[in-house]
C-alpha cells in the first residue's frame, strides 16, 4: 500500500510506488514524460506554490491517460475522450484545484477532440498534457488523429490516406494561454514547459511527441527502444519562439519542438468572476 | 538494489523496477553503465554501474528512465 | 414555506436549488432548456455555477467531474441528449458518484418531435449504459411534484452516491400549477458523509450500509476515480472475485434502500377493487379522472401511480391492491407494462399504450381502458 512503501527514487514521493513496475512496456516514452513532469512539479511544491493537497490527476482511457495510476494525488481515471470534461466540472467547481489532464492523441484530440477544442477556446483553467505517439497504442495499434500519411497500421493497411491532425496549430488558433511541444529524448524541455505551464492561469497545453516501440515501432520498423529513441532524437530540434509553420510535424524534415504560445488572456475563471460580479 | 559511488557522485539501481530497456546504457555520455548478469524477479537484466569513476553526474540516465528505477545522487 | 406559479421546469431547478445544487452544466435542447436558463440567472447568486459545455457528453462528465469536487451537480437534457449520456452514466455508477440527471421526455426516435411529449424513454432511463447496474429513477406528475421529486433525486444520489435519473416530459415541463417551495429546515436535505483524516488506502471501502464515504478532491484523500473494475483500493482488478464484489455491492447498495426509493400512490382502493389502473407521470393525470369516470359508471375501479419506476418494489407492489385486473396506462408502446405483468403473475395484466403527442385526451383513454374492461 502506497503509504507503506520505502521511498528510494528521489520522485517516489509522488507516486503509488505499490503499482510500480507501471505496465508500461520496456523503454515507452510515457515513463519519461511522467518523470519530468513529476520533477516540475516538486520544484513548485518546494517554492510552496503549489498545495500538494489541491493537485487533481486527469486521464481518459489510453496508455497515455494510466500515468494517473501511478500518481499519489488526487486522481481520476474516467472515460475515453473525456478527462477534459470532467477536468472542467472539477476546476469550475472548486476554482483552488490545479487539475492536469494527461492522455494519448486519441484521447485529448481524437474522440476528446470537441473537449479540446472548446476548452482551449473558453481558456479553461487546466493543463493538458498530451502524448502523442502516432498511435492507438492500447488497442493495438490502429490509425490515430496524428498518425502520418502512409503509415501501415492495423486498420490503414495499404497506407494510411489521411493527413494527420495538427494539435499545436489548432490550439494557436483558440483562446489558449500557453502552448509548447517537447519530446521524450528532451525531458528537461517537458520539465521546463511543465514547470512554466504550472505557474500560468488559464488554458495551458504541452504536446510531448513520445516513443511507442512496442506498437508504433513496430509499424515503422523501430522496434527497439534504444533506435526508436535515437532516431527520434535525430529529427527533434529545439528552436526559440519558433512560428506556426515551425508546428508541422515531417519524420523526414525534422520535428521542432519550443514554446509556441504564451500569453495572458484572463482564464474561465476570472471571465466568470468578470460577469458574476465578484 | 545496485549502488555505486565514487568521490562525487553515486548511481542507484531499483533492479525490481528496471525492464531492461537500454536507454540508460545508450544515453550515458561517458559509457558509465553496462547490462548486468542478475535478473531481477521479472526476469530483467538491469544495468549496472561498472565504470563508476567516469560518471559526471549529468543525471540523463535518471532523467531518460521510463521506469523510476535509477538515480543519481552527489556523494556528500 | 413559499407559494408560487411555476411551470415543472422551474420546479425541477427550484427543487434542485432547495436541495443543494451548486453546478448545471447543460446543452440547450427542447423541452428542457429553460431549466438551464433559469438556473443561469439564479445559481451564481447563490455561489453556484451554471455552464453550457459543447454536448451532453461533456455535460454529464463536467457534473461528475464537479460532484468529485464536492459539489452537488445535475445536468437536464431530452431523448437525443440524453442518449449522449449513456456512456457517463456509467461511470457515475462505478466511481459511485452523485449527479442528478433530468431527462424531460420528448416524442422520439432520433429527433422526432422535439416539442411534443411522450414516455418513450422509460427503459432507457433504466438501461441506457452498458454492464450490471440499477440507476433509481423518478417520475413526477405535477409541477409540485417535480420539485419534491428533484430533492428527493439529489438525496438519493447523495445517501447511496449513485446517479439518479428524473422523468419529467414535454409536459409537465411546461405545466404551470401553483407549488410550494421549502425555506431551509423545513424539508429533509442530505449530504454525502466525508471520510475522516487525510490519506485514506481503500477508498472503495464500505460502510455497513455498503456505500464507502466519498473522498472528495482537495482535501489531502489521494483519492482515485476509477472508472475500471476495481478493488476497495481503487486499483483496477481484472479478476472475477473483484468484479463479483464491486458489482453485487453496487447493486445490493440501492436494493437495500428500496424502503428509500421505491414509492407509489394509490386513489380510491379498497380491498375489494375489480380493476386497477396503473399509470405514472404526465399520463396519470388523466388516468385519474378516467378512472373517476369508469367509477361514475359503475365499475369498482381503482388507480395506482408509480412515483419510482425504477427499481421497483415488488412486494409492495403486489400487496398494493387485490384487483383481479390491471390496466396500465402510459404514453408509449407499451413499456412499464412488461414489469407490471411480471410483478403480477397471477393476475390479468393489460397494457394500455397511447402514442398521443399531446396530453392524451380522456375520450382516448377511456376508449384504449374499455378494451379491457
Ligand atoms: C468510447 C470508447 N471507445 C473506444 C475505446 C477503446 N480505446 C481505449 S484506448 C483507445 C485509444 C488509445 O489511443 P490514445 O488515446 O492515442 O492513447 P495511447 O494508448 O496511444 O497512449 C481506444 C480506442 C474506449 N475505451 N472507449
Ligand atoms: S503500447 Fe506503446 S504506448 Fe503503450 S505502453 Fe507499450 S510502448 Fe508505451
Ligand atoms: S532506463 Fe531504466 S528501465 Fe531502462 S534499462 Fe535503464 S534502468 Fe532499466
Amino acid at each position: 500500500m502506497a503509504v507503506e512503501s520505502i521511498n528510494i527514487h528521489p520522485l517516489d514521493k509522488h507516486l503509488r510506488v505499490d503499482r510500480i513496475p507501471t505496465l508500461y512496456c520496456p523503454g515507452c516514452g510515457i515513463g519519461i514524460t511522467l518523470g519530468a513532469m513529476l520533477r516540475a512539479l516538486d520544484k513548485r511544491i518546494n517554492e510552496g506554490l503549489i498545495d500538494p493537497n489541491k493537485i487533481v490527476w486527469v486521464g481518459g482511457i489510453g496508455c497515455s491517460a494510466r500515468t494517473v495510476f501511478y500518481v499519489r494525488y488526487d486522481a481520476a481515471h474516467v472515460l475515453h475522450g473525456r478527462a477534459i470534461a470532467f477536468a472542467t466540472g472539477v476546476v469550475l467547481a472548486n476554482p483552488e484545484l490545479l487539475v492536469i489532464v494527461v492522455g494519448g492523441d486519441g484521447d485529448i484530440a481524437g474522440i476528446g477532440g470537441n473537449h479540446f477544442i472548446h476548452a482551449a477556446r473558453r481558456n479553461i483553467d487546466i493543463i493538458v498534457v498530451m502524448i502523442t505517439n502516432f498511435v492507438y497504442a492500447m488497442t493495438g495499434g490502429q490509425v490515430a488523429p496524428t498518425t502520418p500519411r502512409g503509415v501501415k497500421t492495423t486498420t490503414t493497411p495499404m497506407g494510411n490516406p489521411e493527413p494527420p491532425l495538427n494539435a499545436i496549430k489548432l490550439v494557436l488558433a483558440l483562446n489558449a494561454n500557453y502552448a509548447a511541444r517537447a519530446s521524450v529524448t528532451t525531458p528537461h524541455y517537458i520539465e521546463n514547459f511543465f514547470y512554466k505551464a504550472l505557474g500560468i492561469k488559464g488554458f495551458r497545453f504541452i504536446e510531448v511527441i513520445s516513443t511507442c516501440p512496442e506498437i508504433y515501432g513496430r509499424h515503422i520498423g523501430l522496434r527497439d527502444p534504444v533506435e526508436m529513441y535515437n532516431e527520434l532524437k535525430k529529427r527533434v530540434k529545439y528552436k526559440p519562439k519558433p512560428s506556426i509553420e515551425d508546428a508541422d510535424i515531417d519524420w523526414e524534415k525534422g520535428i521542432i519542438i519550443g514554446e509556441f504560445l504564451e500569453r495572458n488572456n484572463p482564464s474561465y475563471l476570472e471571465l466568470l468572476r468578470g460577469v458574476y460580479g465578484k | 538494489m545496485i549502488s555505486r559511488e565514487h568521490g562525487k557522485f553515486r548511481v542507484t539501481v531499483i533492479v525490481d523496477r528496471c525492464k531492461e530497456c537500454g536507454l540508460c546504457i545508450a544515453i550515458c555520455p561517458v559509457k558509465v553503465l553496462v547490462r548486468s548478469s542478475i535478473e531481477n524477479k521479472y526476469g530483467y537484466r538491469p544495468p549496472e554501474p561498472s565504470d563508476i569513476e567516469k560518471c559526471i553526474g549529468c543525471k540523463l540516465c535518471e532523467y531518460n528512465c521510463p521506469d523510476f528505477a535509477i538515480f543519481v545522487e552527489k556523494v556528500v | 414555506m413559499r407559494k408560487t406559479f411555476a411551470s415543472g421546469n422551474i420546479a425541477v431547478a427550484e427543487g434542485a436549488i432547495t436541495a443543494g445544487l451548486k453546478f448545471y452544466a447543460g446543452y440547450p435542447i427542447t423541452p428542457s432548456s429553460e431549466i438551464m436558463e433559469y438556473l443561469a440567472e439564479k445559481l451564481p447568486k447563490l455561489n453556484g455555477i451554471v455552464v453550457q459545455m459543447e454536448d451532453e457528453i461533456a455535460s454529464i462528465n463536467a457534473a461528475i467531474g464537479a460532484s468529485w469536487a464536492g459539489a452537488k451537480s445535475m445536468t437536464a437534457t431530452s431523448g437525443p441528449g440524453f442518449s449522449l449520456m449513456a456512456e457517463a452514466i456509467g461511470l457515475a455508477v462505478i466511481t459511485e458518484t452523485p449527479v442528478v440527471i433530468v431527462d424531460v421526455m420528448r416524442a422520439g426516435p432520433s429527433t422526432g418531435v422535439p416539442t411534443k411529449t411522450s414516455q418513450s424513454d422509460v427503459l432507457q432511463a433504466r438501461w441506457l449504459a452498458h454492464g450490471d447496474y440499477i440507476v433509481p429513477c423518478y417520475a413526477p406528475w405535477s409541477v409540485q411534484e417535480a420539485y419534491d421529486l428533484v430533492i428527493k433525486a439529489f438525496n438519493t444520489a447523495e445517501l447511496l452516491r449513485t446517479p439518479v435519473i428524473v422523468l419529467s416530459d414535454a409536459v409537465i415541463a411546461h405545466l404551470w400549477e401553483p407549488l410550494t417551495m421549502y425555506d431551509q429546515g423545513e424539508v429533509e436535505i442530505i449530504n454525502r458523509k466525508i471520510p475522516k483524516g487525510t490519506e485514506i488506502t481503500l477508498p472503495y471501502k464500505p460502510d455497513p450500509d455498503l456505500i464507502p464515504p466519498m473522498p472528495i478532491f482537495g482535501k489531502g484523500f489521494k483519492t482515485i476515480v476509477e472508472s475500471l473494475t476495481h478493488d476497495e483500493r481503487g486499483y483496477y482488478a481484472p479478476h472475477e472475485s473483484a468484479y463479483r464484489a464491486l458489482i453485487t455491492r453496487l447493486n445490493l447498495k440501492i436494493l437495500k434502500r428500496l424502503d428509500y426509493i421505491f414509492d407509489y400512490e394509490t386513489y380510491n382502493c379498497t380491498s375489494e377493487c375489480d380493476y386497477m389502473l396503473l399509470s405514472y407521470g404526465s399520463t396519470a393525470r388523466v388516468t385519474y379522472i378516467a378512472m373517476l369516470e369508469l367509477r361514475r359508471r359503475g365499475y369498482n375501479i381503482c388507480m395506482l401511480r408509480l412515483k419510482t419506476l425504477w427499481p421497483i418494489d415488488r412486494e409492495k407492489l403486489v400487496n398494493s391492491c387485490k384487483a383481479r385486473r390491471i390496466v396500465v396506462v402510459e404514453n408509449n408502446i407499451g413499456k412499464i407494462y412488461m414489469d407490471i405483468d411480471r410483478v403480477f403473475k397471477d393476475r390479468e395484466v393489460y397494457s394500455a399504450p397511447i402514442l398521443s403527442l399531446e396530453p392524451p385526451s380522456l375520450r382516448e383513454v377511456l376508449e384504449v381502458i374499455s378494451i379491457w374492461l
